[in-house]
């Protein structure tokens, strides 16, 4: 049995799947606190949430990368 | 008959296209990010692109379940007929119930029983099952649901918002998780393209092998190529909006949050089960992660009723389609005859599913009740929420 290759799997599915999670959490939140007008954001607020989503971005082209053979041949 | 096993192969590819729309798309379409019929072009179109993307072929029909080869056995046509047969027959029947059940376990468990009924129980590789099928099947969804659950959390954990000095809650603002939804089911769809129609070319292709009009270990031909990825894709627009509706709503209510975790989890073990050497179904773990996904979020419950009734169907996904295989198998040993009992039989039961489904017809319309359709993507800008509330304030 390939166990091995079953907890890897499991392993690269955790930190894959949380790492792109929490980032996108942040950006989130960090874009709902630069929206708030009643005490006024600070203003690196923004630009961190738009590095979060770019993260994220990143993310799914090295998915893209992964799907598509052509790349990694 | 190889003409024969080449429509029935296209047909296969059609029901795995309508059978997997929801592993990518239930989500987005229940918590409202992409329009119902938007959603499945998109996954349509996005099965075709990638079924032209890959076009590499297996070296065996069953991956190793059967023992093929050259010191195996031999699978003929009328083995994959009466496999494909099985398939198909337990697809439809999936799609009926509004059962997520995995296409590629229907085709071995159809093709197990084809060849233990036409070759032989010997012909069976019962360590090479256990592993690709059997324990796959106990842990995607362990794996995925779990993945899923702490996403979850962790969404909700890092978005909840009070106010310091009250402690009251703040308007939250979680609508921007529509938008990375879209993102992640459509590397989901794009994925089951590239997977599941290169099936249906290797399948067509050693067809076309073993009836000497193609050399061996040559790549598929262009128009089988085209007509496999036309036929996933437009599978794939038919849309199952029986088995979107169990996964958008059935299973649990998905709000985007949820959604976009449980997404996350999906593409992640998918790409990682199919670069790490442990292959996982694509619809047991979408099926996991929707689950998991709801047990993390508070304030709503998992209905264990239709799990449960999901999983039943997992357990007999390679039963049942192995009796139909077997049973096929047998006609078909008969002679053409039996060939065409088995094909005006196959047919018949297809078509009278159809008609059955129609009684309580399952659409784009009705799959699942969203709240605030078409508010997908849009952000109340800064401005526009600040006059609001001068607005507000002068009136009272």
């Amino acid at each position: 049995m390939k166990w091995l290759e079953l907890f890897t799997v499991a392993g690269a599915t955790l930190l894959s799947a949380v790492t792109v999670v929490v980032l996108y959490a942040l950006g989130v939140r960090l874009t709902a606190i630069a929206g708030d007008i009643r005490n006024s954001p600070a203003s690196w607020t923004r630009p961190l949430a738009y590095a979060c989503f770019a993260v994220c971005g990143v993310a799914v082209l090295f998915g893209l990368y992964l799907i598509i053979p052509y790349f990694h041949k | 008959m190889v003409a024969l096993v080449i429509s029935l192969a296209l047909f296969f590819d059609f029901t795995n296209g309508f059978h997997d729309t929801a592993n990518a798309m239930a989500t987005p379409i229940a918590t409202g990010a992409i329009k119902p019929k938007t959603a499945v072009a998109l996954a349509a179109v996005l099965n075709l692109v990638g079924a032209f993307l890959s076009t590499e072929v297996a070296k065996t029909v069953s991956g190793g379940i059967i023992k093929e080869g050259t010191d195996g056995v031999q699978i003929t046509p009328d083995i994959i007929f009466a496999g494909l047969m099985g398939a198909i027959l337990w697809n439809m029947i999936t799609w009926l119930k509004g059962l997520p059940s995995s296409s590629s376990h229907a085709l071995f468990g159809g093709l197990i029983g084809a060849a233990i009924a036409g070759i032989g129980i010997h012909s069976i590789n019962f360590e090479s099952l256990m592993q690709k099928v059997i324990l796959p099947a106990v842990f995607a969804p362990i794996i995925a649901g779990g993945v899923a659950y702490l996403c979850t959390r962790l969404a909700y954990a890092l978005t909840s918002r009070h106010d310091p000095e009250t402690g009251d809650k703040l308007t939250q603002k979680r609508g921007g998780f529509r938008t990375g939804q879209i993102f992640t089911s459509s590397l989901v769809a794009l994925a089951h393209g590239t997977n599941d129609a290169q099936k249906t070319m290797g399948i067509i292709t050693l067809v076309l092998i073993s009836a000497g009009t193609q050399p061996a270990g040559s790549d598929p031909q262009w128009w089988v190529i085209t007509a496999c990825a036309l036929a996933i894709a437009i599978g794939t627009y038919a849309g199952g909006w029986r088995i979107i509706r169990t996964m958008g709503s059935g299973l649990t209510e998905v709000k985007p949050a949820q959604g976009f975790a449980a997404e996350a989890s999906t593409a992640s073990a998918i790409l990682a089960s199919s670069h790490l050497g442990f292959a996982l179904s694509t619809t047991q773990v979408a099926s996991g992660s929707v689950i998991g996904s709801g047990m993390g979020r508070r304030g709503t419950t998992v209905r264990w009723g239709t799990a449960g009734r999901i999983a039943i169907g997992w357990l007999f996904t390679l039963p049942a389609a192995g009796i139909v295989g077997a049973l096929t198998a047998m006609l078909v040993q008969t002679g053409v005859i039996g060939v065409v009992i088995a094909a005006v039989a196959g047919t018949a039961a297809v078509a009278y599913m159809f008609v059955h489904s129609r009684k309580s017809h399952v659409g784009h319309h009705n799959a699942v009740q969203i709240e605030e359709v078409g508010q997908a993507v849009q952000f109340r800008k800064k401005k526009s929420l600040a006059k609001a509330i001068k607005n507000g304030s002068a009136k009272r």
